[in-house]
């Protein structure tokens, strides 16, 4: 009854981390209701919180910084979070290997290793002309190596909010059948 | 198009192999970017540097490519992994610079390429201005030969015979490059063609650009405007206006400049570190006209550094020394190989600098101060190092092989680097302190007894060991004296034994060797007897006779003992050799027996 009426929906924190100028920001204004989307968006300092709503999950967002000054505070959020967004620049090849640094940190924390959450990879910015595909970008970061976590990724143009609520609905999906 | 298309696809596999398989190993501090062994890439440091050259934020990477070294030069633009524009060169290129040369929005650098007597500025990607250094002084003689030989009033080989008498007396630089090319051609007819092709075109002597730095104007912002500093074949450096292209500055070194770094801002203060061919250092302040001698280095410089208020120069005999700016030598660091190349790692988020050093071996190492802080190993030497921003991503690494391939790096974001060296001098271990506990009463007792009475201990230590020496030689005669030694010290009978046994029981087999020791009396008349306790042990033959003994020879007798007993004891049986009718035996052997084995089993 009271997921009908959209009170009592259940609440979720989710962390979106990435490398810089991957496109955290845009796509997280993206998936805000369209009143309160911004106009510019322009390179985070420290963090955001945001919160946005799927069918059926409340999400609060820590939207982090992906500057490498600023990494070093991703850690300190992993504790309460439920699930993660990984952005991808899909089209940045020389720095994917970063990306897959970052990732390996990340999955390596004491925090992350213990719990079991989901995952969630944006290959963003696949419209642009040499863009890697989703599956090539799965590949560069040897996924297939992540086994003890439910890990999704799709390809993703936040201009267009192409492939947002893809990820957004599996996410959803993975945080209402395991509570 | 195609072609351009299919060379991205095999860039990309190539760079998936080079993260994948990690091919290049070397240091964990580095991840491996991108690596393209068929970048077909032949260029040195001096030809390599990043800069946003579109304005976009993103650096790019620029560079020089030698090409063959005689075709094929190009200014290459790299932005990522891909190459996105070429720039042909028409001679070989001896530096790249980029730099703001004016504050028109969007601030975008333009690259300066030099070549030859040239300096090519691009802007946008596009050729923009192209610099000539000003013309030298013909030498009048040379002037004259060229215009008789104009008027036909010489021919050819007077021609040639006088100029060469004027290169023999000077320098080469002393003569243009169109009399120095007549000079070498072979015969006489393709000087004719030359001089009929080329002595209508009036005469210029030029010289060429060695190396290429920048030096900001007037503020040191990093998008501030500023000026070229050229150094040039003909010993002179010249620092040009970036709007107009004017010599603002024009100074002159004792020998031809090779390696050019500049500090400072050319309106308020600057210093040129200038290292020269003849292998000395020079140092040039504001309103100097000529360099002032700095270093005398004992071997050719491969590359000079400024670090601070240091000059870091590596060698040709395989070693990086550090001067101060006057000129006092502070180290010295041995390498393993020659060094190839040198440039200067700014790490900024650290706060440090350190020198990055290529050897011939294909190592990199990187030394901060004098220590070397990390080394990374690569397949083939390289030619070509360089440091910064590439892309979004400030700790980048590029390097290009002697093979022609592009490595790219990317500093750990949590890489720590030691403070000192980690390869060279004490272990870390030695400068931990050892949890000595503290002296006992006990022990300060010990040691005031043994300060005071040092000499009575002393005597009494030798009086003991006179005992026990005395002891010992009273035994050892009684030893002799009933013949219980295995070697004989009777001259009449010299006889060496020595006793085995093999096996493990309950049945052992005794071996006993017999050796007339004497050079040549043969010994008759001699008998093996045993003495055991028969509780113990049963021997097959308790007598042994023994045949004449040849001198040398060695003789082996043996016999089977039984152990009897099964309490698990063993005994000592005493082999004897004795001489008929003598009552002393001439020699014996003590033989341990082994537990037998059977006793133990049950």
């Amino acid at each position: 009854m009271g997921s009908i009426l959209g009170v009592n929906k259940k609440q979720a924190q989710i962390l979106c981390v990435g490398l810089d100028n991957s496109g955290k920001t845009t796509i997280i204004n993206k998936l805000k209701p369209k009143e309160t989307q911004a106009e510019d968006i322009v390179p985070t300092i420290g963090f955001t919180v945001e919160k946005f709503k799927s069918s059926a999950v409340n999400f609060t967002v820590f939207d982090m910084s992906g500057q490498g000054k600023y990494r070093n505070l991703w850690e300190h959020y992993y504790k309460d979070a439920e699930g993660i967004i990984f952005v991808l620049d899909s089209s940045d090849k020389l720095r994917m290997v970063v990306a897959k640094e970052e990732l390996d940190l990340l999955l390596q924390h004491a925090e992350i290793k213990a719990k079991k959450i989901p995952i969630l990879f944006f290959a963003n910015k696949m419209d642009l002309r040499d863009s890697l595909s989703s599956v090539k970008c799965s590949q560069m970061l040897e996924l297939e190596k992540v086994k003890d976590k439910p890990w999704h990724i799709c390809s993703s143009n936040a201009l267009t909010q192409e492939g947002l609520h893809e990820g957004v609905q599996w996410l959803t999906d993975q945080l209402t059948s395991h509570p | 198009m195609a072609t351009e298309a299919e060379q991205n696809k095999m860039n990309d596999s190539l760079a998936s192999d080079g993260n994948r398989g990690n091919s290049q190993g070397g240091s964990s501090k580095w991840l491996s970017a991108h690596f393209d062994p068929v970048a077909s890439l032949y260029t040195f440091s001096s030809c390599m540097t990043f800069s946003d050259i579109t304005g976009d934020g993103e650096n790019r990477l620029v560079i020089a490519d030698l090409g063959t070294g005689a075709h094929n030069m190009k200014l290459k633009i790299y932005k990522g992994t891909s190459l996105v524009n070429e720039n042909t060169i028409i001679d070989l290129p001896t530096g790249v610079a980029t730099f703001y040369m004016d504050t028109i929005e969007p601030r975008v650098p333009a690259v300066a390429v030099a070549s030859g007597p040239y300096l090519y500025v691009y802007k946008n990607l596009r050729p923009y201005f192209k610099f000539t250094l000003p013309p030298l002084e013909v030498n009048p003689v040379e002037q004259d030969l060229w215009n008789q030989a104009r008027d036909d009033k010489i021919d050819v080989t007077v021609l040639r015979e006088m100029l060469d008498s004027i290169r023999r007396e000077g320098t080469e630089g002393a003569l243009t490059v169109r009399s120095l090319r007549f000079l070498m051609l072979p015969d006489r007819d393709q000087m004719e063609m030359f001089a009929q092709s080329y002595k209508h075109t009036p005469l210029k002597r030029q010289t060429v650009i060695t190396c290429l730095a920048t030096l900001k104007k007037s503020s040191a912002e990093d998008d501030a405007i500023s000026c070229l500093v050229v150094g040039t074949e003909c010993k002179e450096i010249y620092v040009l206006d970036p709007e107009a292209f004017t010599i603002q500055a024009r100074m002159s070194v004792p020998s031809v400049p090779v390696f050019l770094r500049v500090t400072g801002l050319f309106d308020v203060e600057y210093r040129l570190v200038v290292s020269c061919r003849n292998g000395n250092i020079y140092t040039l302040k504001k309103g100097m006209k000529t360099g002032k001698l700095c270093v005398e280095l004992t071997s050719q410089p491969v590359g000079v550094e400024r670090i601070g208020k240091n000059i870091i120069a590596g060698c040709m005999d395989q070693t990086l020394q550090c001067y101060t700016i006057k000129g006092k030598k502070l180290w010295t660091v041995y390498l393993s190989d020659n060094i190839i190349t040198m440039s200067v790692m700014d790490h900024k988020q650290k706060g440090f600098k350190a020198v990055m050093v290529a050897l011939d071996n294909g190592d990199v190492q990187i030394y901060r101060d004098k220590y070397l802080i990390d080394t990374i190993k690569t397949d083939s030497a390289i030619t070509g190092i360089q440091y910064g921003r590439f892309g979004r991503e400030d700790c980048s690494l590029v390097l290009t092989t002697r093979k022609g391939g592009l490595l790219i790096k990317i500093l750990k974001r949590n890489a720590v680097f030691e403070e000192k060296d980690f390869a060279r001098g004490p272990p870390a271990a030695q400068n931990q302190r050892l949890n000595v506990p503290k002296k006992t009463k006990v022990f300060v007792d010990q040691t005031m007894r043994e300060r005071e009475n040092g000499v009575a201990m002393h005597r009494m230590f030798q009086h003991d060991l006179y005992r026990l020496r005395l002891n010992t030689a009273r035994e050892y005669v009684k030893v002799l004296n009933s013949s219980m030694n295995p070697v004989s010290t009777n001259l009449a009978e010299p006889l060496k034994l020595s006793a085995q046994v093999q096996g493990i029981g309950p049945t052992f087999k005794m071996t006993v060797n017999l050796q007339n020791t004497s050079l040549s009396v043969p010994i008759m008349n001699t008998l093996i007897s045993f003495l055991y306790d028969e509780k113990l042990y049963s021997l097959q033959k308790t007598m042994i006779p023994v045949p004449l003994l040849v001198p040398g020879l060695n003789y082996k007798f043996e016999t089977l003992v039984e152990c009897v007993n099964d309490k698990g004891i063993s005994d000592v049986i005493k082999a004897f050799v004795v001489k008929e009718g003598a009552t002393s035996p001439i020699i014996t052997a003590v033989i341990n027996m082994p537990v037998s084995e059977t006793v133990v089993v049950a």
